[in-house]
C-alpha cells in the first residue's frame, strides 16, 4: 500500500515544527530554570575588538556579496528548470527519443554558460575588486577589509 | 507512488492490526491516524539517533584528530571517553545565556531555530533503507536542497543578530559561501538524476546496485568527478574546513556565532554534525549505491532492512571519517580563493560533468563503463 | 483530514507572514516574515497536488530570493536607514502619500472586483466531490517541456541570460563613484 495522498507530507511538517518547539522550548523555559541569570552591562556588550571598519568602505566591499548573490539566483532558476527535463531523461532516453532532449539541454546551458563567460570576462567574479576602486576614493588606502 | 516508512510497516501483522482497527473506528480518517501514530514514532526515533550521531561526531572529531596529531583525546568521562558529548551538553545547557544589549532580539531568538529546523527538515527524505525512510517524496532532492538552504540563512542571521561587526561579516560570507556552492552540488545531482531517471532517493538508489562496480560514482568517468565536485561542495555547504572561514574569522573570534551562548550555541554547533551527516548521507546515497547491499541481501524482511541499514551507515560513516580527517589535513582557504574555486572551477566543471554525462548515457544507451568493458554484448541486459 | 490540517497551517502561516511584512518596522524582520509566507505558500502548492511547485518553491524562493533580499537590504544600509516621516514617527510600509493611497486603492477594487467575477462563476457550478489523487507532476512536466513548450524552455535561458547580464551590469561599481 504506497501512500498517493497528501499523508506523505506529516513528517516534513512535524520533524519542522520539532525544531520549532524544540529549539523554543529549550531556549525559553529551561533558561529561565537552569541557568544563572546576572545581567551586567559590562557582560552584555557586543565583544569589541578591533575598531568599526569606515562607514562608506563598508558599503564598497557589500558589493561583491550581492554580485555574487545575484548570478547564484540566475542558476539556481537555471537549475529549477532543468530539473523536470533531467528526470526524464533516461525515460525518452529508452524510447529513442535521448538524442533530442540532449540538444535541448546543451541549447540551454550553452545560453548560460555564454553568461556565465561574461561575467567571469568582466570580472563580476573576482572576490577582490582591482584595486583602482579604492584608491579612487578618498579613504580607502587599499587594504582589504577582509 | 511514494513509499514512505507507514507503507512499508503496513504489510507486517501487528500494525495491519492496528491499521484495520483504527479504519473501523474512524472510518477515512482511520489511515492518517495510522499514519501519523508511526510519523510520530518515526520522527522522535530517528531526531534522537541523529541528535546522538550528531553529539558523537564532535566526540569522533576530538578523538581522531588526536589520533592524527599523535596525543589522547577525551578520555575521562565514560568508557574511553565517549559520553563526553553528553557532558558537553550538559555543560552548555547550565550556560549563562547573555544576550548582548543591542541585538535584534527576534533575529537572535530565530537564527537557532532556523538552523535547526533547516536541518531536521532533511531527515525526512534521506534513505537509511527501503523500507524505514520517512517518505521517499517523488521530488526528494529538489526539497532536500531547497530545505537545507534555510541553514545558510540562519547563518547569515545569527551574524546579523549580534550586532558586531565582526559576526556581521562573518555571517555575510558564510551565507554567499554556501549559496554560491549550492550550484556545483545541485549540478552534480543533476548529472546523478540524469543517470537515474528520478528525482527520489528511492529511485536514484534502486538504479544502483550492491557491489561497488554498479554504484554511480564507477558509472562513468563523468561521475567519477562528479563525486568529488559533490564532495567538494557539501564540504563548503556545512562550513568544515578547508571552507569554515566564516567560523574561524581571524581565528580568535568565532565568526557569526561569536555572542551566542550556552545552549543557543549548542544548537548551531548540533545543526552544523548533523548536517555534515546528512551530506555525507545524500553522498553515499546518490554516488555510492546507499542502502544497496550486494548479492541482493537487501529485501522487505527485517534482516534485510537491518542489512540495508549497517550498509547506509557503514558508507555514510566512512565519508564522515574523511570529512573529519581532511579538517585536519588541509589549511583554511582565503575568502577569495574560495569564492573562484566556486565560481571558475567548480561551476565549469559540474557543467562539464552533465553535459558529458548527457552524452554518455545517449551514446551508450546507459550502460556503464563497467558493463562496457567486460559484458560488451549479450550479457549486458542483465545490469541497466 | 491532514490535507485539512496542512492548508490550514500553509494559509494562516501566508497570510499572518504577508501581514507583518507590511506592518512590521523593522526591514530585516520583514524579510522574515516573507520567509514565512514563502514556506506558507509552499504547503498551499502541496495542497493543490503541485509537489515539484512546492519544492521549486523551497530551492528559489526560501534558498535564493530571500536571502538576496537579506543582502539587499544590508547593502543598502539596512535597519539603519530608517526615515520619520513629517510627524516625528518612524515610517512603516502602511504610512504612505495621497499617490500611493490611489494606487493601492484602485489595485485593491480591480482585484477585488476579478475576484469576485472568478469565484461566483466557482461557487455556482460547486459540487463537493472527492480528493483529487494526488499524481506526481515531475515527470508530466518535464515531457511538456520538452515537447510541447520547448520553446518556452529555451526561451527562459535566453531570459535569464538577459537577466543575468543586466544585473551584472547594474551591480557593478562605477568607476567615478563618490562615497
Amino acid at each position: 500500500m504506497s501512500m498517493s495522498n497528501l499523508d506523505i507530507y506529516m513528517p516534513i511538517l512535524m520533524l519542522l515544527l520539532l525544531g520549532v518547539l524544540l529549539v523554543g522550548i529549550t531556549v525559553v523555559l529551561i533558561s529561565k530554570v537552569v541557568r544563572p541569570h546576572n545581567p551586567n552591562p559590562v557582560k552584555e556588550q557586543a565583544y569589541e575588538c578591533g575598531e568599526d571598519p569606515v562607514g562608506s568602505a563598508w558599503s564598497l566591499f557589500n558589493m561583491r556579496f550581492y554580485v555574487t548573490g545575484l548570478i547564484f539566483i540566475i542558476f539556481d532558476v537555471e537549475s529549477a528548470l532543468m530539473f523536470p527535463v533531467v528526470a526524464v531523461f533516461k525515460s525518452m532516453n529508452e524510447i529513442g527519443l535521448g538524442g533530442l532532449v540532449l540538444i535541448e539541454l546543451i541549447i540551454f546551458i550553452t545560453i548560460l554558460v555564454a553568461g556565465l563567460a561574461y561575467c567571469w570576462r568582466k570580472g563580476d567574479l573576482d572576490w577582490v575588486k582591482s584595486y583602482k576602486m579604492s584608491e579612487d576614493s578618498k579613504e580607502g588606502t587599499g587594504i582589504e577589509n577582509d | 507512488m511514494t513509499d514512505t516508512i507507514v507503507s512499508y510497516l503496513a504489510k507486517f501483522g501487528p500494525f495491519k492490526d492496528l491499521l484495520e482497527f483504527l479504519t473501523e473506528s474512524y472510518g477515512a480518517n482511520g489511515p492518517t491516524l495510522f499514519a501519523f501514530l508511526i510519523f510520530l514514532v518515526g520522527v522522535i526515533i530517528i531526531v534522537t539517533i541523529l541528535s546522538t550521531i550528531g553529539g558523537l561526531g564532535t566526540y569522533a572529531e576530538r578523538k581522531i584528530s588526536a589520533d592524527m596529531q599523535l596525543r589522547m583525546g577525551p578520555n575521562r568521562v565514560g568508557p574511553y571517553g565517549i559520553l563526553q558529548f553528553l557532558a558537553d551538553g550538559v555543560k552548555m545547557l547550565m550556560k549563562e545565556d547573555i544576550v548582548p544589549k543591542d541585538v535584534d532580539r527576534l533575529l537572535f531568538f530565530i537564527a537557532p531555530m532556523l538552523a535547526l529546523t533547516g536541518v531536521f527538515g532533511t531527515l525526512a527524505v534521506i534513505p537509511f533503507s527501503s523500507g524505514f525512510t520517512l517518505t521517499d517524496l517523488n521530488v526528494g532532492v529538489v526539497y532536500l536542497i531547497g530545505i537545507s538552504s534555510l541553514v545558510g540563512l540562519a547563518i547569515f542571521l545569527g551574524g546579523y543578530a549580534s550586532n558586531s561587526k565582526w559576526s556581521m561579516l562573518g555571517g555575510m560570507r558564510g551565507a554567499s559561501q554556501i549559496i554560491s556552492y549550492e550550484i556545483p552540488i545541485v549540478l552534480s545531482i543533476l548529472a546523478v538524476v540524469l543517470l537515474s531517471g528520478g528525482l527520489s532517493f528511492g529511485v536514484i538508489t534502486r538504479a544502483q546496485g550492491g557491489w561497488p562496480h554498479e554504484w554511480f560514482i564507477f558509472h562513468n568517468p563523468f561521475t567519477f568527478i562528479g563525486f568529488f565536485v559533490l564532495f567538494i561542495g557539501s564540504l563548503a555547504e556545512t562550513n568544515r574546513a578547508p571552507f569554515d572561514l566564516p567560523e574561524a574569522e581571524s581565528e580568535l573570534v568565532s565568526g557569526y556565532h561569536t555572542e551566542f551562548t550556552g545552549m543557543r550555541f549548542a544548537f548551531f554547533a548540533l545543526a552544523e554534525y548533523i548536517e555534515v551527516f546528512v551530506v555525507c548521507g545524500v553522498t553515499a546515497a546518490l554516488f555510492l549505491g546507499g542502502y544497496q547491499v550486494p548479492f541482493n541481501l537487501g529485501g522487505d524482511t527485517i534482516w534485510g532492512q537491518l542489512l540495508q541499514l549497517g550498509a547506509f551507515f557503514s558508507k555514510t560513516l566512512a565519508l564522515y571519517y574523511f570529512v573529519i580527517v581532511i579538517r585536519w589535513t588541509l589549511p583554511r582557504l582565503r575568502v577569495d580563493q574560495l569564492m573562484t574555486m566556486c565560481w571558475k572551477y567548480l561551476i565549469p566543471i559540474a557543467l562539464f560533468n552533465l553535459v558529458g554525462a548527457g552524452v554518455w548515457m545517449w551514446l551508450f544507451k546507459g550502460k556503464s563503463l563497467f558493463v562496457l568493458l567486460f559484458k560488451s554484448g549479450t550479457a549486458a541486459a542483465g545490469i541497466h | 483530514m491532514f490535507d485539512l490540517t496542512l492548508f490550514f497551517i500553509s494559509a494562516v502561516l501566508t497570510v499572518i507572514g504577508a501581514i507583518m511584512v507590511i506592518t512590521t518596522k523593522d526591514l530585516m524582520h520583514a524579510c522574515i516574515y516573507l520567509l514565512a509566507s514563502f514556506l506558507g505558500m509552499a504547503g498551499l502548492y502541496l495542497t493543490l497536488g503541485a509537489d515539484f511547485v512546492a519544492a521549486i518553491q523551497l530551492l528559489v524562493y526560501v534558498g535564493g530570493v530571500v536571502i538576496l533580499m537579506v543582502f539587499a537590504v544590508m547593502l543598502t544600509g539596512g535597519p539603519h536607514a530608517q526615515k520619520q516621516n513629517k510627524f516625528g514617527m518612524i515610517k512603516t510600509a502602511l504610512m504612505g502619500n495621497i499617490r500611493t493611497y490611489t494606487i493601492g486603492g484602485l489595485t485593491a477594487v480591480v482585484v477585488l472586483l476579478m475576484m469576485v467575477k472568478l469565484y461566483i462563476s466557482i461557487f455556482k457550478n460547486y459540487t463537493a466531490g472527492e480528493l483529487p489523487n494526488y499524481l506526481p507532476t515531475v515527470e508530466r512536466i518535464g515531457k511538456s517541456l520538452i515537447t510541447d513548450h520547448v520553446l518556452a524552455f529555451e526561451i527562459s535561458s535566453v531570459l535569464l541570460l538577459g537577466a543575468l547580464i543586466g544585473a551584472a551590469i547594474i551591480a557593478r561599481p562605477r568607476k567615478n563613484r563618490i562615497n
